[in-house]
Order: structure tokens, then sequence, then C-alpha cells
């Protein structure tokens, strides 16, 4: 991180997850890409802090990034608010949207089939048998497609560094 | 073992452990866990990731949007303009106090610090051995602004008005504000700003009571340069 070769990998491999957490978090992609710069900024600062041994760069980034968004909730809450309504910042606790973000970033990763499957029978709760018509196949080939859906959401929870 | 009696059980444990199984085909279901550990092994590992997906909203699985293209371009130069400023400069400049000073001889010392992330603690080390001497340190910290001016000076008479700015590479001189010299033992440095960045800064001067003091800001920050 301390060479410009260093941000512009860690730039080029975390980014997209940083700002679309940085999305889901702030609700506004001005303040997301605000959150974002801090981030590398801040990274590149304390780069002689970030040890590989206690955790991977990305666990690192998020938990820059986590003190990044923490710091403008705390900034809005300060500022004074011209009518329009503010999206709330941190009204929900840190850990339970970043884990949200996260299945919903492992969903956006496995295939087409096995989420429609997962968010169609489970998230959605509609039955087999509905689904099973909609998409034209056998009611068993839902249950399989469910079945490695969720192996599928495993490793990509896995590959993003979820240990649970 | 039994692969293929397994294959059928285990395409079942996903329904099952999403509580998508009623009752007969939940029960043979569990039935055949209890007799093979490969398939509850499985059960186990899928279980936590039953509880992962409840938490997912279905509204929210649009495309996620992407960082605007810019955006790494920028903080690359936000990064390059702080690390030109981060390495520590001194400039020396040592120079007749006479009427500002109350001592006959004095010497200002107008350090430039910049005090970035990767540098060191600032250090102002005396040139000359004084019976009074007064000395001036400047810190340039890069702003969105411009260039926030932290000037300390110390050994001028109480009262002394001082002035200072930043000269570009034109000529031009952008003031960074005034202040009068008080020291009150605590806080003897007054916060100052000027809109330029550091970068586009040639030259800090100080205006001390008649006196002027100017240093020049490398453009090389890893150059240490002293005028007498």
């Amino acid at each position: 991180m301390t060479h410009d070769v260093g941000v512009r990998e860690a730039y080029a491999a975390h980014s997209g997850e940083l700002y679309g957490f940085a999305m889901r978090s702030l609700e506004d992609p001005g303040l997301a890409e605000e959150a974002v710069q801090d981030t590398f900024l801040r990274a590149w600062r304390a780069a002689d802090r970030f040890d590989p041994e206690l955790g991977s760069l990305r666990t690192w980034l998020f938990a820059i990034l986590r003190n990044v968004i923490i710091d403008l909730g705390r900034a809005r809450a300060t500022r004074p608010t011209l009518g329009g309504e503010l999206p709330d910042v941190g009204h929900e606790p840190f850990e339970d949207v970043l884990l949200n973000w996260q299945v919903e970033e492992a969903l956006r990763r496995i295939g087409e089939q096995h989420r429609r499957v997962l968010v169609e029978t489970y998230l959605r709760g509609r039955p087999y048998a509905e689904v099973a018509a909609e998409l034209g196949v056998p009611e068993g080939t839902i249950k399989s497609r469910v079945y490695y859906g969720l192996r599928a959401l495993r490793n990509a929870l896995e590959e993003m560094g979820y240990e649970g | 073992m039994r692969a293929d009696e397994c294959r059928i059980w285990r395409e079942r444990i996903g329904a099952l452990v999403l509580g998508q199984l009623d009752g007969d085909e939940r029960t043979a279901t569990e039935a055949h866990l209890d007799g093979c550990p490969e398939c509850r092994a499985e059960a186990a590992a899928l279980a936590p990731v039953a509880a992962m997906l409840s938490r997912a909203d279905p509204e929210r699985l649009t495309p996620a949007p992407a960082p605007p293209a810019y955006l790494g371009d920028r903080i690359a130069r936000r990064i390059a303009a702080e690390r030109r400023v981060a390495r520590r400069r001194h400039v020396r400049l040592g120079l007749a106090l006479g009427a500002v000073a109350a001592a006959a001889t004095a010497a200002v010392l107008i350090a430039v610090v910049a005090s970035g992330p990767s540098s060191a603690p600032s250090e102002t080390v005396a040139f000359r051995a004084l019976p009074n001497d007064a000395s001036a340190q400047a810190t340039l910290e890069p702003r969105p602004w411009g260039t926030a001016v932290n000037v300390r000076v110390r050994g001028f008479r109480p009262g002394t008005l001082c002035t200072v700015w930043l000269r570009l590479a034109n000529g031009v001189k952008v003031t960074a504000g005034s202040f009068r010299y008080v020291y009150d033992g605590e806080s003897d440095e007054a916060g100052l700003s000027a809109a330029v960045a550091p970068g586009d800064a040639t030259e800090i001067g100080l205006r001390a009571g008649s006196k002027t003091f100017v240093a020049p800001l490398p453009p090389d920050s890893a150059a240490t340069s002293s005028v007498q």
C-alpha cells in the first residue's frame, strides 16, 4: 500500500465491493464516493499498520470504511438540513448492514438459475409448484437448484472472506 | 458410500435446512441423515448459509452500482498530492532582526515542515547561537480549498503585527492572513489559510513589524535548501 502501485492494485481488487457497500449503507452516490476515497486515503496513510498476518487486505479496508461511514454519519448528524430528508446513517447496527450486504453480494455472484430459486422460494416464500410452473421445470428441479444454489452461496461467501 | 442413494437425499438437504420440506418428506430425509454421517455433515455445513440467506433483501439484488470511472484516478491524484508535501522540507533563512526583536541581533528560522502522514516528526535546527533567539516556523498542509498554514513564532516583541503570504511561480502573492504576536506561554500558533495548493507555492513570506522574511519552497519536496 505504500506505493501507488499497491494502492492501484488494492483499488482494482476492492473498490467495487467497498463502493457497493457504501452505497448500500449511505444510499447516496456522492457520499459513497467520498467514503471510498477516504478509505483509500486513510489506508495509504496507515499502510505501515497493515499486517497481512492479522487479516486480509479486504477485511482491513472494510474496517477502515466502517470508521469512515461512522464519521460521515456523525458529520451529517451535526449538519443542519435544508428541507429534504436525508437518509439515516447508522440506524441499523453497522455489523448487521455489513452482513446483509455480504449475503446480497454473494447472491449476485452465483448463477441466475440458482439465485432465482433461492429468491422466489425462500426470500419471497412462494410455493415450489408456482415457481416450477413459472420456470417451466419440474418441482424436483427446483428442489435440486435450491440445494446447489445454497452450496454456490456458501462458496461465494467464503470467497468474500465470510467464516460462518 | 451409496453415492447414488445419497444423491437423492442430498438434493433435499437444501430444502430441509431452509425449512421447505413438508411432513413426510422431511421425516424421511431426517431419518436418512440419522444414518448417514456424510449427509449429516452436509446439512450442518449448509445450515449457517441458510441462516445468512434470510438477511438478504430481495429488492436489493439488482446489479450493485459500480464506482464511477474517475474515482480511481481522483484517489491516485489525492495520494500523489499528499505525498508531495508529506516529505519533510526544511528551508532555513537567517536574517538579522534588529528592530523586530528586542535583542540587537537575532535570527529567524523559517522551517517549512509539511506534516504529512509518512514524514518524520518535524524538526527544527538552530543554526546559530544567539543571545535572543527569534524563530518562526510554518507548517503547510494541503486542504481541499488550498493550504492550511500554521505559523509559530517566538522571540518577537509582544504585539508585533505579522502577516504571512505564499507566492506563486508567476509572482502573484496570495495572502494567508495576519496575527499579532502575543506569547502567553501556550497558544503561540496562528492558524492561517491560503487559497493555493501547497505544491503551487514557490515561496513563503513573513512580515513581522517592519521586517520581511521569505523562504523558498523547493518544488522538489525532498530537497533541502538554505539561504543565509
